[in-house]
């Protein structure tokens, strides 16, 4: 029989010397190379605008990962946004009583799917008269048409949105263009769709219509009617696709959320591991060494706490309270402040008080604290870290479940609130899978990095698991 | 005879363990005076319908009738002793709680009754019946797997397994749940998304039985899938770890089968550890029972919870809190009842 292993820079060692201690490692160096480039990559006031649903209106709406078209034929189409700078801007004031302002947006579209939405936004300023905008599309086949003619209602510093592809006005005119050289009516008309359509007689039907390749051009003209009035427009051709993981309902990045989920899930799982591992360990040594009444006492406390339905309570709280994932991280320390490590270091700490080496030193005149600290407190040390790698991910579930029912944090978003969001509207009855898959995946990666190092502390404590 | 003893002294404790978890959720539900401000709208409710079906009370002037409203208001409330201080009524709460005095809830909820105690009944079976199968189901595959992980210890077959195990033991049902339904119900329509029932519901019972069997079958597989990793790894160890102890290595020595070895001799030495893992097995199955019947859509105890908190029912959550804690403790204390059967330690205390 081998010596025992003792402390806990020890059990490391043994465990890194097996195939499931590295890969456990590596997984968690992993994420915590993802935690420390994640400020780097979006800022804290990236995130902190999640609820704000007026930061994410460039996105398209619920679009898949753009990486989706590398397993098939078809080249998603990707935003194609260009910017109030962008547009080219030519004026003339010819005449006294105006100025005639065209801008204008080129850009090519080489995609093999329509956009999903098409949207063009107006800054402009007047004094006297509103100015009169006249919107122009001309394609790559040599086509062009009116789609849209009005007076802007907002003045600058507002922003007038104009959402092409479902305005009435665009359809009729889209429409309009579309019969007169050829087209089969159909009820519904999709701009979006017969405007970047080949000229044929599908081309209003989304189903029939085939995609027209080439450089597109917007051109906004205005005529004005003061010479100090001005006009800037910025355009959004909406991708299906978006980004490395797609966006929600609310048009949001989901990477976003999914690389602010990962610090946020492991701080709390490991703050609340250490905690409630450490807690339990010296109240299962304490009970031990002194026993009686003080052992009794933890002993039942313990069972108490494993009976508790701690979820049900925590919902119960959360719905009562909306408390913020601080108060959350406390509460659920409070619960766990006994349980079952209490239980497996009390029956460890009672046979190693019994040891030879423990009467010795005793027997010298070592202090109680000595002996407990110094003694006893590291033949736990193996058992305490698996237990710690074990108990992280349970307490990533726990976030993770009460994030899944809207009792999370009201700001930060996590991979639980993720989840939950895309199951409350139906992500997965739509076909929206990357809105919950992601997550989910986030969160078992986690807890398989846990498992694998629990797993390996494990096996250095049980020589039968050893692979030789 | 101590087995009773046994027993007696396990009831005790879960009893003691109810009563301060229930008083536990009344203190916190009533911080904000939920509990008495949900009575207190009870009260008045009653008291409305009852005076306006009263003849003599509607003939009365505004303000006397406002009056009358407010002394038989003020006497129900003394009646029911929301007069009292905190301390009493608190105390007489738990009380109520504990002898499943529910209340009504906010928001009706099925079977067209206010009554939690209906609506908790209604749902309750539908819970019970998924989880116990299911922990039942994961028990006979996880011990079986367990014990051929021993027999061939160290085999790829072993290690393979061991890893499966381990994780699939720390992630909770409801997360193999998701992956699940994209995979088995949306990619490969195999089986229902959700549901406990197709609509409409098929009109010849056995229909319905099929029915109700594959709409069963997928959180079924996920919550046995989510679970058996448990029972094999402990089992594995635990036979590995008995398997060299010199009773075992007697039993061979006689030239006994190994089979028999293993029935007879490991598995029951085994049985009392891996029993005390079902009592931790279940009472995580009913936790998560809250998250799993959500993504699964199963009307259970969990989905209920959910839609208490959507809509912020308070006395829902407060009773449903009390009726996790009751099935906690009586499957703990079901569990008390079979290791003591089975353990011949305890048979043997009183002699």
């Amino acid at each position: 029989m081998a010596a025992p292993i003792v402390g806990g820079k020890a059990a490391v060692r043994e465990a890194l010397r097996m195939k499931s201690g590295i890969f456990g490692f590596g997984m968690l160096l992993f994420m915590m190379l993802v935690v420390v480039a994640v400020p780097i990559i979006a800022p804290f006031d990236t995130v902190r605008a999640w609820g704000d649903v007026s930061v994410w209106t460039d996105n398209p709406r619920a679009a898949a990962p753009d990486w989706i078209d590398t397993f098939s034929d078809k080249k998603q189409a990707r935003n194609i946004l260009v910017e109030w700078d962008e547009f080219s801007i030519a004026q003339s004031n010819t005449s006294p009583v105006f100025k005639i302002a065209i801008l204008r947006a080129r850009f090519d579209f080489t995609y093999d799917t329509f956009p999903q939405e098409l949207r063009l936004q107006m800054l402009s300023n007047w004094s006297d008269r509103k100015p009169l905008i006249t919107v122009d599309w001309r394609r790559p086949d040599g086509q062009s048409l009116t789609i849209y003619s009005l007076s802007p209602d907002r003045l600058a510093p507002q922003v007038e949105t104009l959402t092409l592809s479902s305005r009435p006005d665009v359809q009729a005119n889209v429409r309009n263009w579309a019969l007169g050289v050829g087209a089969d009516d159909v009820a519904d008309v999709r701009p979006h769709v017969s405007l970047y359509a080949v000229q044929d007689a599908g081309m209003l039907e989304p189903s029939r219509a085939q995609v027209l390749k080439g450089t597109y051009t917007l051109t906004v003209q205005a005529i004005m009617f003061n010479q100090a009035d001005t006009l800037l427009a910025r355009f959004t051709s909406y991708g299906t696709v978006f980004g490395l993981a797609g966006t929600d309902h609310l048009r949001r990045d989901l990477l976003i959320g999914l690389l602010w989920g990962a610090p946020v899930a492991l701080a709390f799982g490991a703050a609340a591991a250490v905690v409630t591992v450490m807690s339990q360990v010296i109240l299962g040594a304490l009970g031990a060494y002194y026993g009686g009444r003080f052992d009794e006492f933890i002993q039942r406390s313990t069972d108490f706490v494993i009976i508790l339905p701690a979820l049900p309570i925590l919902v119960l709280i959360g719905t009562l309270y909306q408390p913020g994932i601080l108060t959350v991280l406390f509460i659920v320390i409070l619960f766990n402040i006994v349980g079952g490590t209490t239980k497996v270091v009390r029956s460890i700490a009672l046979q190693t008080k019994e040891e030879l080496y423990i009467e010795a030193a005793r027997s010298y005149g070592a202090s109680r604290r000595r002996v407990l600290f110094r003694y006893i407190m590291p033949r736990t040390m193996p058992y305490t870290f698996a237990l710690l790698a074990l108990s992280v991910p349970s307490f990533i579930f726990l976030e993770a479940s009460l994030s899944f029912l809207g009792l999370g944090d009201p700001v930060l978003p996590t991979w639980g609130s993720i989840m939950g969001d895309a199951s409350r509207n139906g992500a997965v009855y739509n076909g929206i899978w990357w809105w919950i898959a992601f997550p989910a995946f986030g969160i078992v990666f986690a807890t398989v990095a846990f498992a694998f190092l629990g797993y390996s502390f494990d096996k250095v404590l049980n020589p039968r698991l050893r692979e030789e | 005879m101590a087995l009773a003893y046994y027993l007696a002294k396990r009831a005790l404790f879960l009893s003691i363990t109810l009563v301060i978890a229930t008083y536990l959720v009344v203190i916190i539900s009533n911080q904000g005076g939920l509990i008495d401000n949900q009575i207190i709208a009870e009260i008045r409710l009653g008291v409305i319908q009852e005076l306006r079906s009263d003849p003599t009370y509607l003939r009365l002037p505004p303000d006397v009738q406002k009056q009358v409203f407010e002394k038989k208001l003020q006497e129900r409330i003394v009646f029911r002793g929301l007069d009292q201080p905190f301390v009493t009524k608190s105390f007489r709460q738990t009380w109520e709680a504990l002898t499943l005095d529910l209340g009504r809830a906010q928001n009706t909820y099925g079977s067209g009754s206010f009554k939690l105690t209906t609506i908790i009944m209604e749902r309750l079976p539908r819970t019970v019946f998924l989880f116990t199968t299911a922990t039942v189901l994961s028990a006979v595959v996880g011990v079986w797997l367990g014990l051929r992980m021993a027999r061939r210890a160290l085999s790829i077959f072993d290690r393979g397994m061991t890893v499966l195990s381990i994780t699939t033991l720390v992630i909770p049902s409801w997360v193999f749940g998701i992956f699940f339904i994209l995979l088995f119900a949306f990619a490969f329509p195999i089986f229902p998304s959700g549901g406990m029932v197709s609509v409409p519901a098929p009109t010849d019972p056995w229909a319905l039985l099929a029915d109700r069997l594959y709409h069963l079958a997928l959180p079924l597989i996920t919550v046995t899938f989510s679970s058996f990793g448990g029972w094999s790894y402990t089992t594995r160890n635990l036979v590995l770890q008995i398997m060299s102890e010199d009773f075992v290595t007697a039993a061979r020595s006689k030239g006994l089968p190994e089979k028999k070895v293993l029935h007879r001799y490991v598995l029951r030495a085994a049985s009392p550890p891996i029993i005390t893992g079902i009592v931790l097995a279940l009472i995580g199955s009913w936790t998560g029972a809250i998250i799993t019947e959500l993504v699964f859509n199963w009307p259970g105890l969990g989905l209920l919870f959910f839609e208490a908190v959507i809509l912020v029912d308070a006395p829902t959550i407060i009773a449903l809190t009390i009726i996790f804690a009751y099935l906690f403790v009586v499957t703990v204390f079901i569990l008390d009842v079979v290791y003591g059967l089975m353990d011949p330690r305890i048979r043997a205390l009183g002699r």
